[in-house]
C-alpha cells in the first residue's frame, strides 16, 4: 500500500524533474513574490524582524498554490487519472501518493525559499535557521495536504486555478495564524510557539485524517 | 421530499409574510434601548439573519453527507438551494453588523473571531456557487460541491477558535458588542418573534430555490433529449 503511493509521487516528482516545470517555475515564483513584497513594504531592519514571518507563510502559501495547480495536470491532459484510479488500490492510497510527490516539492521550495529570506531582508538569525524550518515544515504537511485535496476538486473545473486560490486562501487561515505566530514566537523570542504548534498539529491531523476518505467520495464511480 | 416541501409552499409564504408584519410592528414599537438608543433595532434583523447563515450551512453539510451517502440527487438540489440563501443571509448578516457598528463601535469592521469566520463563511458560499458553475458534468459538480462543503464543515469551527485563540492571546478584545449585557423582555419578544419569521423565510427561500433548481434541471434534461433526437 504505501509502497504503491510511494510509487506514485516517485512517478510525480521524477517527471517533474525531468520536465523541469513545477519545481523551477515554483522557485522563481517565490523570489519573485519576495522581491513584491520587498518593493510593498520597504523594511528597515527592526520591521523586517517583524515582517518576516508573515511574509515567509504568505509566500509558501502562494508558491504552494503554483505546485498544486499542477497536482492532477499531467493525468488530466492525457486522460490517466481513469487508468490511476482503475489501479486495484484503495483510492485514499492515491490521495496519498499524489500528497507525497506534491509535498516533496513544497519541502524543496522551503528548504530554498527560508534562508532566500532571511539573506534579502537581512534578518540575522541563522542560528534559528533549523526552528524556523521545522515550524514551517510542521504547517506544509496540512497546508499541502488540504491543497491536493482541493486540487482534486476543481480539476475538472473550467478556471481551476482561480477556484483553488479563491478555496485555499480562506480555508488555510488558521494554519497560517498559528503558522506565522509559531515563527515570530522562535524568532524573536517573544512568547511560546507551543500553543501554536498544537494547534497547527490540530489542523494537520484533521486533513490527513479525512482528506483521503474525502477523496475517495470524490472520484468514486 | 421536495414534493412533500412544495405543497407547502404557499403556506409558507403568506406565513413568512404575517410573521415578517408582526416583527416589525414589535421592532419599531419596541423601547429604544438605554445606551444604544435607536440604532439597536438594526440588531433584531442582524441577529436572526446571522443564527440563519449558520442553520443554512449545517443544514447544507446534512444534504451534502446524505448526497454522498445515497446519491440522492433530491439532496443535490437542496444543497444547491441552501448554498444561496445561506450566501444571501451571509452577506445581510456581515452588512447590517457593520452598518450597526459604525455609530456603535466606531468602525465599519473588526477583525475579531465572529466577524472574521462570518467573512470565511460568505467566501466558502462564493466557492460553493463557483465551484458548482465551473464544473461542467453534472454528476461531477455534484460531487465536489458536497466534498467542499464538508471540508468548509470541518474547517470553520477551526476557524473561528483559532481566531479567537490569536485575538485573546494578544491583546482582550477591545469590543463586547453582543453578550456583555442581557437582553430585557420588552426587546427579547420582538427578537424571538423576527427569528421565528427569519427560520420560515429561510425555508420558504429555499422550497422556492429548490422548485426552481429541479425546474432547470428537468428543463435541460428535456433540451438534451430534443437535440439527441434531433442528430438521429
Amino acid at each position: 500500500m504505501l509502497r504503491a503511493a510511494y510509487r506514485i509521487a516517485w512517478k510525480d516528482v521524477v517527471g517533474d524533474f525531468r520536465r523541469r516545470a513545477t519545481l523551477s517555475s515554483m522557485l522563481f515564483f517565490a523570489v519573485a513574490v519576495l522581491l513584491v513584497f520587498q518593493a510593498a513594504f520597504e523594511p528597515d531592519r527592526s520591521q523586517a524582524l517583524r515582517l518576516v514571518p508573515g511574509l515567509l507563510w504568505a509566500t509558501v502559501l502562494f508558491t504552494s498554490l503554483v505546485g498544486l495547480g499542477r497536482v492532477f495536470q499531467a493525468e488530466e491532459e492525457n486522460g490517466a487519472l481513469e487508468g490511476l484510479l482503475l489501479a486495484p488500490l484503495p483510492h485514499g492510497v492515491i490521495y496519498f501518493g499524489k500528497w507525497w510527490g506534491n509535498l516533496a516539492l513544497t519541502v524543496l521550495v522551503e528548504l530554498f525559499l527560508t534562508p532566500v529570506t532571511l539573506i534579502l531582508f537581512n534578518v540575522d538569525a541563522w542560528d534559528r535557521l533549523p526552528a524556523i524550518l521545522g515550524v514551517l515544515l510542521f504547517g506544509t504537511l496540512g497546508l499541502t495536504g488540504l491543497g491536493v485535496l482541493l486540487a482534486a476538486l476543481t480539476q475538472a473545473a473550467r478556471s481551476r486555478e482561480t477556484l483553488l486560490a479563491l478555496l485555499l486562501l480562506p480555508l488555510a487561515v488558521p494554519l497560517l495564524i498559528a503558522g506565522v505566530q509559531a515563527t515570530a514566537a522562535v524568532l524573536t523570542d517573544m512568547g511560546s510557539p507551543w500553543p501554536w504548534l498544537r494547534l497547527i498539529a490540530i489542523f494537520d491531523v484533521v486533513y490527513l485524517v479525512s482528506a483521503p476518505w474525502a477523496f475517495a467520495w470524490l472520484v468514486e464511480e | 421530499m421536495i414534493d412533500r416541501l412544495i405543497r407547502f409552499q404557499s403556506v409558507l409564504g403568506w406565513l413568512t409574510l404575517a410573521m415578517l408584519a408582526a416583527g416589525l410592528y414589535l421592532v419599531l414599537t419596541a423601547p429604544a434601548d438605554f445606551q444604544q438608543g435607536g440604532s439597536v433595532r438594526i440588531l433584531f434583523m442582524h441577529v436572526p439573519s446571522a443564527k440563519m447563515a449558520l442553520l443554512c450551512y449545517v443544514a447544507l453539510s446534512v444534504a451534502s453527507i446524505l448526497y454522498l451517502w445515497k446519491r440522492w440527487e433530491g439532496a443535490d438540489i437542496l444543497s444547491e438551494a441552501l448554498t444561496g440563501v445561506g450566501m444571501v443571509f451571509t452577506a445581510v448578516t456581515l452588512a447590517s453588523g457593520s452598518i450597526w457598528g459604525k455609530p456603535m463601535w466606531g468602525t465599519w469592521w473588526a477583525w475579531d473571531a465572529r466577524l472574521t469566520s462570518m467573512l470565511v463563511l460568505l467566501i466558502i458560499y462564493v466557492g460553493l456557487m463557483a465551484l458548482r458553475n465551473g464544473i461542467e458534468d453534472p454528476v461531477k459538480s455534484a460531487r465536489a460541491t458536497a466534498v467542499l462543503a464538508l471540508v468548509g464543515a470541518v474547517d470553520l469551527p477551526i476557524i473561528h477558535f483559532s481566531v479567537k485563540w490569536w485575538r485573546t492571546l494578544h491583546q482582550p478584545a477591545s469590543f463586547t458588542g453582543s453578550g456583555a449585557p442581557k437582553i430585557v423582555g420588552p426587546l427579547l419578544t420582538p427578537l424571538v418573534v423576527m427569528a421565528v419569521a427569519f427560520i420560515i423565510m429561510g425555508t420558504y427561500m429555499t422550497v422556492v430555490r429548490a422548485r426552481t433548481i429541479r425546474a432547470q434541471r428537468q428543463l435541460e434534461a428535456l433540451e438534451e433529449e430534443k437535440s439527441w433526437q434531433d442528430d438521429r
